[in-house]
């Protein structure tokens, strides 16, 4: 009777072990492209000290991919230590520039992260360049991106910083992609609720300086 | 003894079944035909160069894929002109998302080879003739057993023969509506890049590319 008892945890354990792994198998997804990111050759940029970079991920260009999630990438092309004093992601209605709500980002946790350049574990090739841009992924944030809305991805690099003055940050030598950016002096992303982006849409004609990608991922 | 014996074939079937159930849920239905990347929108035959000795070089950029899961991808040439196109040969470089370190090579065939001659007055393989901008003739290549991930870039790189029959074929470039595709060309024998090897630096911007017309899952 011990035997049967025995079996027939074996088989519910197996059972529940195999359904286990089905679910795994399903859910774990593999990254996928939420908008068309930077393609090809990159261009570095530089001396950031005091400026704010201003990305604009539309909801229009959303590839209908489903995430609960949100990864950003950022890219460097030169210097050896970014020193970012603040990030956040903005949205506003499509096309508005009222903004609805104000989401952190970060990396390692803090909103103000120094990124070392240098580091082979942060960019695996050094010395960074143009040609070996290194990609940062910043901490996934737990937002949905809707068709609905456009989103603003702003970075400030800390001021006076002699880091910042020397960093390059990648800007796409091809046109070809969804995320639009500009950039301006000063601390851009203390923004509320009810604020308004500080730069009209349409001054988010070029490709975006900084922002990579955004996935799922 | 007998109840030992029938929980332990119990046990047997049920994982078994389990197993085979789960092994079919995983095999993918039937596959709809999706672009992994947008593809060129319009047609044209504007700015082809003579194709002999020549290679194309296309960006298709792991940025900009669309989603779609495959395990295969499909790559369709377009030609507006000409009548019989000498390819040396087809191959796919994997790099690095915005790098130019070749990762990988992966064959691309036409036919099971990759120095297809494609004879564009055949109404088999180009069903409308003359082929012309108005009625191009889009080939299908081979079938590549190769998922792309959007953590890499990808650059088709196909070589025609210098012979006189590439001196008049054209491409479907250049377009106003590349789509994600873009392409720049060089001359000579460009395919033989092996792994660890650096793609030539693109110096043509992103222009669209003359032949790479569409990439899809099947």
């Amino acid at each position: 009777m011990k035997s049967i008892f025995k079996f027939a945890t074996l088989t519910v354990i197996l059972t529940i072990m195999m359904f286990a792994l089905s679910a795994y198998g399903f859910s774990a997804a593999k990254p996928e492209n939420l908008e068309r990111g930077v393609v090809g050759p990159v261009a570095s940029n530089g001396s950031w000290s005091g400026y704010s970079v201003l990305a604009l991920v539309p909801g229009a260009g959303l590839i209908p991919v489903t995430s609960t999630q949100t990864v950003f990438y950022l890219g460097f092309a030169a210097g050896s230590q970014a020193d970012i004093s603040n990030m956040v992601l903005y949205a506003t209605p499509r096309g508005s520039s009222t903004i609805t709500a104000v989401t952190p980002l970060t990396l390692g946790g803090v909103s103000n992260p120094t990124i070392d350049l240098a580091s082979s574990t942060v960019c695996p090739v050094v010395e960074i360049s143009a040609f070996n841009p290194c990609i940062v992924r910043l901490d996934p944030t737990k937002i949905t991106l809707s068709a609905l809305s456009d989103y603003y991805l702003v970075v400030y690099f800390t001021a006076d910083d002699s880091n910042n003055s020397s960093i390059g940050v990648t800007y796409p030598s091809f046109s070809q992609t969804s995320l639009r950016g500009t950039y301006q002096s000063g601390d851009d992303t203390q923004l509320t609720v009810g604020k308004s982006i500080p730069l009209a849409i349409t001054s988010f004609t070029n490709a975006p300086y900084l922002l990579m990608y955004v996935m799922t991922d | 003894m007998k109840s030992f014996y029938k929980v332990a074939t119990l046990t047997v079937v049920m994982a078994v079944l389990a197993a085979s159930a789960l092994a079919q849920e995983k095999t993918p239905a039937t596959a709809a035909l999706a672009n992994l990347a947008e593809g060129q929108a319009t047609i044209a035959s504007s700015g082809n160069p003579s194709w002999d000795g020549l290679s194309e070089f296309v960006l298709i950029p792991g940025a900009s894929l669309m989603g779609a899961s495959s395990t295969t991808t499909a790559l369709y040439l377009g030609f507006t002109g000409g009548s019989e196109a000498d390819i040396g040969n087809m191959v796919l470089y994997e790099v690095p998302r915005n790098g130019s370190t070749v990762i990988k090579v992966t064959k691309v065939e036409l036919g099971g080879t990759q120095s297809p001659s494609i004879v564009l007055t055949n109404t088999s393989t180009c069903p409308v003739q003359p082929v012309s901008v108005t009625n191009p003739c889009i080939v299908r290549l081979d079938t590549v057993k190769l998922a792309l991930s959007p953590l890499y870039d990808y650059y088709f790189t196909i070589y025609f023969t210098l012979d006189t029959n590439n001196e008049q074929i054209k491409g479907v470039g250049q377009t106003a509506l590349p789509g994600a595709l873009s392409g720049w060309y060089l001359y000579g024998d460009q395919t033989r890049i092996g792994v660890k090897g650096a793609l030539p630096t693109n110096e043509n911007s992103d222009q669209p590319p003359f032949f790479l017309a569409y990439v899809t899952n099947e």
